[in-house]
């Protein structure tokens, strides 16, 4: 009777436990789609930067010449939100009698408090999702601990050396007679709010005569990092909005089968979006659904200049991501390479 | 034999060259319009004369503005092929009926009319002799679909909160309500809301008695005008329904002053940017603030009328016929919703 008892306890435990889990699971599979890549991936589109994709990309080569296309990671600068970063130089070395040996060596170093996804920075897999569902149907709420996410982590990512592709959305605009800018913007810049279809983004390419390839990395100008660059003067009204691709841009792009796609702006998505109701939707779209790197803040006046003076919008694209164990995210240097 | 051709005159031959050119420019504008996109949209040119601009001026007895108001218009003609034209009312009938007028001599086509005056009528048939169809907001224009908000619905929303509040708070216990807000505001309407409130509170708590505590508008005399009332209930439970978002924060913190949070539930009405913020300026309606005497407030979206109005507009365009009234759906907004309601998007 008694192990009876135990037996039905024992089964309406396990149900249960499986039962719980199973429910989280198939959850997820209701609101994130799978990873074309396998159910274990935990990468995203950076699996399509293969060698031969790598060895095409290094044809942009030409001249050697490198374009910054990273700001300036220091106080001031437009953080979102609560984010912050600080850093506190050690130079306690520098201190009379403190230098090492008869060659007199003093050293300094930095601790750096910072968040991740200030400044020019990418956003990983684990950064953005629906309730705990993200990337590759993967329920995060098992995968946290107190100080990381023991998966989607930057470690995961493969290498972003591919080729990048300028889009100069304020050539477009201005081509097309459908130029709104904003007067604080010292240079032209698409007004905030602008939304950034997918003829858009074709007219940019064919301005150029550029067809994306899979494994390219889209890069849009809308002149928007002006006022990142007149930090902090304008950093109430870089922060207020931007202008940005849409729905309909996105899913273009993702049809692409692009890597990332990166702009002048803090979310790359036009804010405020299209539906009032909805929040950060293309990071949805691009992250949760479809693995598709973000990359914020890039300064992208210097490669829109070098675009236009040589009419040449593609470059080899050069960036580094440290590889920071469970991190959802990290800023970046960037550097295109033509 | 042979035959000459007869004879032709220079003018002919011009004849025949024009409708040579005439004919060919035909030809191609038809296979110009068969090869156009399908997805080749008419473009519309959309008027909407708005209440009032007056910088800081708010509206239907809310905390609402003008401005907030025509940039929702900006922004949700983002997803329509409409070009929009902006006039400003000024509440003022004369300014409301050159508008109209400059309107008709634009040839726009369709007019939104957010206007309170008699001009309306007036307004009205001088559209309708021009051919441009009107949509009305907030207040009728005769033979027009009106879009507007229901403050009887609104207030019956937030008195039903309270209600609920109280039956599963407070179940037994002494218990009085008041409504306190700008009540002489008859223009505004927000009447109608106190109305509401005291409806949905006589069918939920028919013991519990309303009183109407009227500020005049100005929430500076909520003090004063609420030490009264709570000195009159020692020990009673208080359900207050504040008829705009600054009146509800008023209503709190009186009742901090006097010491009885405890005792307090409010509603409110509207919803605007004083009484929920974004990712750092946390107010009242937060999901972190879930423990607020300010249960939520019912949401009037009038920095959202665009995206409510220009989809009616898009079907008049598209010949189709609108009810003659469409009307806000009122919801509470509480910590448990702001978020998916407004969700936070700006970076300040």
């Amino acid at each position: 009777m008694i192990s009876r008892a135990i037996l039905a306890v024992a089964t309406a435990l396990m149900v249960l436990a499986f039962g719980t889990s199973s429910f989280a699971q198939t959850d997820c599979k209701k609101l994130v789609p799978a990873s074309p890549w396998g159910p274990n991936d935990q990468t995203g589109a950076t699996n399509r930067v293969t060698p031969p994709v790598t060895k095409a990309a290094a044809a942009e080569i030409q001249d050697g010449k490198v374009i910054v296309m990273s700001y300036p990671l220091t106080d001031g600068v437009p953080l979102f939100g609560s984010r912050f970063s600080k850093t506190i130089l050690t130079a306690t070395s520098l201190a009379p009698g403190a230098s090492f040996g008869e060659n007199e060596l003093t050293y300094m170093e930095d601790t750096w408090l910072s968040q991740s996804h200030v400044g020019t920075h990418l956003d990983g897999m684990g950064h953005i999702g629906r309730k705990d569902c993200y990337y590759n149907q993967i329920p995060m709420g098992k995968f946290i601990t107190q100080n990381n996410m023991t998966k989607l982590g930057l470690e995961h990512l493969k290498s972003f050396a591919t080729r990048g592709v300028l889009i100069d959305m304020v050539k477009v605009y201005q081509q097309a007679n459908k130029f709104k800018g904003n007067s604080a913007c010292k240079k032209p810049c698409l007004e905030k709010g602008t939304v950034i279809t997918a003829a858009d983004l074709q007219a940019g390419l064919k301005m150029y005569n550029v067809t994306l390839r899979e494994g390219d990395i889209v890069i849009i100008h809308t002149g928007w990092g002006d006022l990142f660059e007149q930090f902090p003067a304008q950093n109430a009204l870089y922060n207020s909005g931007e202008p940005g691709i849409g729905k309909d841009a996105a899913t273009w792009l993702i049809s692409q089968k692009v890597v990332a796609v990166g702009s002048d702006t803090w979310a790359v998505e036009v804010i405020p979006g299209e539906s009032p109701k909805e929040a950060f939707i293309v990071h949805n779209m691009l992250l949760t659904d479809n693995g598709i790197h973000i990359i914020e803040n890039v300064r992208t006046d210097l490669m829109a200049a070098e675009a236009a003076s040589s009419n040449r919008a593609t470059f080899f694209f050069s960036m580094t991501v440290p590889k920071a164990v469970g991190l959802t995210g990290n800023f970046v240097a960037i550097e295109g390479i033509r | 034999m042979r035959h000459r051709a007869p004879a032709v005159s220079q003018r002919d031959r011009r004849r025949r060259s024009v409708r040579r050119r005439a004919a060919g420019l035909a030809a191609l504008m038809i296979v110009g319009a068969w090869l156009a996109p399908a997805g080749a949209q008419r473009q519309y040119v959309v008027a909407f004369a708005n209440l009032t601009e007056e910088p800081g001026a708010t509206v239907e007895g809310t905390g609402f503005t003008g401005r907030e108001i025509r940039e929702s218009f900006v922004l949700a003609a983002r997803a329509y092929p409409i070009e929009m034209v902006f006039y400003d009312n000024q509440r003022d009938d004369a300014r409301a009926m050159q508008n109209a007028e400059a309107a008709i001599a634009r040839k726009v086509d369709l007019y939104i009319e957010y206007h309170r005056g008699a001009a309306n009528t007036a307004i009205g048939e001088k559209l309708k002799a021009a051919g441009i169809p009107v949509l009305a907001v907030n207040y009728p224009v005769p033979g027009a679909p009106l879009y507007t908000v229901d403050n009887l619905a609104a207030g019956r929303v937030a008195g039903e909160a309270l209600a609920q509040f109280a039956l599963r708070s407070w179940r037994g216990q002494p218990t009085v309500a008041a409504v306190i807000g700008n009540l002489s505001a008859t223009a505004d309407r927000v009447p109608e809301r106190a109305q509401g409130v005291t409806q949905a509170l006589g069918q939920r708590l028919p013991s519990v008695r309303v009183t109407q505590v009227d500020t005049k508008g100005n929430p500076a005399q909520v003090g004063p005008l609420l030490g009264k009332f709570l000195a009159a209930h020692p020990t009673s439970k208080l359900l207050f329904a504040a008829t705009d978002d600054a009146t509800a924060l008023a209503v709190k913190a009186a009742v901090e002053s006097a010491g009885r949070v405890q005792d307090t539930a409010i509603v409110s009405h509207g919803v605007d940017r004083t009484i929920h913020g974004g990712m750092n300026d946390r107010r009242e309606i937060d999901p972190a603030n879930r423990g607020s005497i300010v249960i939520g407030s019912v949401a009037f979206y009038l920095d959202r009328l665009g995206y409510e109005v220009l989809p009616l507009a898009m079907r008049m365009l598209r010949g189709e016929t609108l009810p003659a009234r469409v009307t806000t759906r009122h919801i509470l907004v509480t910590a448990a919703n702001v978020f998916i309601e407004y969700p936070p998007y700006d970076m300040n």
